[in-house]
């Protein structure tokens, strides 16, 4: 870049001039929209942030860095932070794997791939809202097909598994209802739901890989998939990757709507499934505490703009040939 | 090192036939060309050869050994593709070094962290090392090791993918097209630095090429191809001297030979119903093509066979090359003159052509070439 502009052909200032108003004249509106609807915001919150601000009262008081320490010291934020973070770790690795397999497969399939990408997407434009009902009826304890097909185990050889046999005798678990399966529930629709799109991604990533290097891979003595996986499909995928795992972790930090669906009245058994999302819509719109939602709105921005910075670091030094 | 057999290869995509029967020996360490028009399916052959693609009939054995349905890695062969197919993430010297590391490391010992630890790893790695910088050095990229092939021009790119295809010694090598980005200087140095490696190896080469300079001068023969099928596959000077198509004519030779159409009739040979020779008795009459290379038409002195004006005049110091419209014809024909010819060849100037039948090509209507019709000039004929 410097190259470029130390050799760049000297104009007259007043050239240099008309042209660099112009270019602030078009910038304007876009930057304009940028501080009204993005950054104003933002900073709207940040300052909310170290008050005890509630809607509908004519004033507040500061209280400093108050509402951060609670985050740090309240049990339920601790239980907040392990719920969210757990999700955050078993989803993103999870969807992300699965949906890069997933993406091989279907590329590998030809004509029948059409029809996969279509079934695995399905869940993707599903509405969340909509499918968590049909899940809660899946998950039912007594009436569940989860737990009536498990129940067919019983009395055969599948006894043997200590799962099952203890849910022969003391009865399945209650999954949405206990607080050792709640969180894992949430995670495992949580994959089911977004696998799809990463799988979406990540066909349209392949379809970037050169078909020759295979055959150059080939010719050097590549035999197996896998040593052709890593000399040519991995490296040409490493851009989608970091995109994906970053969408992917946004979009795990932003889980919400299926601890709504599910558990409407504080965050799952024993908060076991109290996210982060769910936490800044209770404090800030339900209990109307604007103070505390917006701590934890501007913790959820430093997490989300920490994972951005180092995707584009990524992106900048390590997977751009 | 190994010969190479192809017999009667085909292949069709769909519809469409690339190649038509295609069958080739090349003896243990013979450096072969395939040129041939754009399209004519060189890639394709050299890509069946290579087992990336499997023909739609015929056999290819290496080494007397039938290879048909052995997959490419197993065939021990090395490649230079078209397109160069560089790993895009990988540097100069590790592209170079990664059809070393997948045959003679193991898959332990290519691992990233522990591999280098592993037994015997150091030696075979130190040997690679070596091997690459051998290669780099001899096709002059040492200097760009470094790099990734991103930040390399199309000529330097070209030479990595030579570096990755010569670093090893396989039954054979497959070259398409590996020193088309070359500039001029560079591209007479790598085809001798290519013509050496093939003296020293020993190796088997097809060497694919729309050079003909790189043709002739590399090859020990020179297999023309058209329309999918191999017109001929002989050495340079009998398919320059003695073609049997006159597709291989007009493909080989620079400038393009000349083709003019002659009459037979009753022993006699007219060229723009102008008699200029007779053949022996047995020639079947009717209509038939001369080809004439541009050194074996000279100016005539006295009773031109070819009168015309000169339309274009190309220099090129040592030879001259002119183009001349011959009178009442559309058609033109180019001629090689001596630079002391010059003053005679100023464009507009009405100049008379020979030459000595004895030097033409005789080819049937369809253009497949003509022995038997041995031509003489001995008694000039007097239009009747
Ligand atoms: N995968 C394919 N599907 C259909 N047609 C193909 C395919 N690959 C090659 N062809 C056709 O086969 C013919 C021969 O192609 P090939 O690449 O062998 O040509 P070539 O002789 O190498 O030409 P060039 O000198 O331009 O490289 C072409 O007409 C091309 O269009
Ligand atoms: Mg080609």
């Amino acid at each position: 870049m410097a190259v470029i502009d130390s050799t760049a052909i000297p104009r007259k200032p007043t050239q240099v001039n008309r042209q660099a108003r112009t270019a602030w004249g078009l910038a304007t509106p876009a930057l304009a929209l940028m501080f009204l609807i993005l950054l104003v915001p933002v900073v709207v919150a940040a300052v909310l942030s170290f008050t005890n601000y509630s809607l509908g009262n004519s004033g507040f008081d500061w209280v400093g860095f108050k509402n951060y320490g609670r985050l740090f010291t309240r049990s339920t934020y601790e239980k907040m932070f392990i719920a969210t973070f757990s999700y955050v770790v078993v989803v993103v690795p999870v969807s992300v794997a699965l949906g890069l397999g997933a993406a091989l497969l279907v590329n590998s399939l030809g004509r029948f791939g059409d029809v996969y990408k279509t079934i695995y997407f399905l869940p993707v434009m599903a509405t969340l809202l909509a499918m968590a009902i049909v899940w809660e009826f899946m998950l039912h304890p007594t009436i569940g097909v989860i737990n009536q097909t498990l129940e067919m185990a019983c009395g055969t050889v599948l006894e043997v598994i200590p799962f099952v046999a203890k849910g022969c005798a003391d009865g399945f678990p209650l999954w949405l209802g206990d607080k050792d399966y709640a969180i894992w529930v949430l995670c495992f629709i949580g994959i089911w739901q977004g696998f799809g799109f990463n799988m979406v991604l990540y066909l349209a990533g392949l379809t970037a890989v050169h078909r020759e290097l295979y055959h150059a891979a080939e010719m050097d003595g590549a035999k197996s998939a896998w040593e052709w996986f890593r000399l040519v499909t991995w490296p040409a995928l490493g851009p989608t990757t970091v995109f994906v795992v970053t969408i992917s972790c946004i979009r795990a930090f932003q889980v919400f709507d299926t601890v709504e669906a599910f558990w409407p009245q504080g965050g799952g058994p024993n908060k076991s499934t109290y996210v982060m999302m769910f936490a800044i819509f209770e404090k800030g719109v339900q209990q109307n505490l604007i103070g505390i939602g917006s701590a934890i709105t501007m913790l959820f921005l430093v997490f989300v703009m920490f994972l951005t910075l180092i995707q584009r670091w990524l992106v900048e030094r390590k997977v751009h040939y | 090192m190994a010969g190479l057999s192809i017999n009667s290869i085909t292949k069709r995509f769909g519809e469409t036939e690339v190649l038509r029967d295609v069958t080739l020996d090349i003896a243990d360490a013979e450096f072969v060309s395939l040129v041939g028009p754009s399209g004519c399916g060189k890639s394709t052959l050299l890509r069946i050869i290579a087992g990336l693609e499997d023909p739609t009939g015929g056999e290819i054995a290496i080494d007397g050994e039938a290879v048909t349905g052995m997959r490419a890695a197993d065939r021990n062969l090395s490649m230079v593709f078209q397109s160069y197919a560089l790993y895009p993430h990988l540097t100069v010297a590790e592209n170079i070094a990664v059809p070393l590391r997948m045959r003679s490391l193991s898959a332990g010992q290519r691992l990233p962290v522990i591999g280098p630890f592993l037994p015997g790893s150091k030696d075979k790695r130190a040997e690679i090392t070596a091997a690459v910088k051998d290669a780099a050095e001899m096709l002059e990229i040492g200097a760009l090791l470094d790099r990734k092939p991103g930040q390399l021009s199309g000529g330097q790119r070209q030479r990595v993918a030579l570096g990755r295809a010569l670093v090893r010694s396989p039954a054979a090598f497959l070259l398409d097209e590996p020193l088309s980005n070359l500039d001029a200087k560079l591209r007479v140095q790598t085809r001798a630095e290519i013509a050496q490696l093939h003296r020293r190896l020993n190796a088997t080469f097809i060497y694919v090429t729309h050079d003909q300079v790189e043709a002739m001068t590399m090859s020990d023969r020179i297999a023309v191809m058209m329309d999918g099928e191999i017109l001929q596959c002989d050495s340079p000077s009998i398919i320059y001297e003695d073609p049997n198509d006159i597709r291989v004519a007009e493909f080989i030779g620079s400038p393009k030979i000349n083709i003019l159409p002659v009459e037979l009739h009753e022993r006699t040979l007219s060229l723009f119903d102008k008699p200029v020779g007779r053949t022996a008795i047995g020639a079947k009459a009717g209509v038939y093509q001369l080809g004439l290379r541009p050194e074996a038409i000279h100016l005539a002195k006295s009773d031109p066979l070819l009168t015309g004006t000169v339309a274009h005049v190309e220099n090129l110091g040592a030879e001259v090359f002119a183009q001349v419209e011959l009178a009442g014809q559309t058609a033109r024909v180019t001629c090689r003159a001596a630079p002391a010819a010059r003053d005679q060849l100023r464009l507009g100037a009405e100049i008379g052509l020979s030459f000595d039948l004895a030097d033409a090509l005789i080819f049937d209507a369809d253009g497949k070439r003509q022995r038997g019709v041995e031509v003489t000039l001995d008694q000039p004929v007097e239009a009747a």
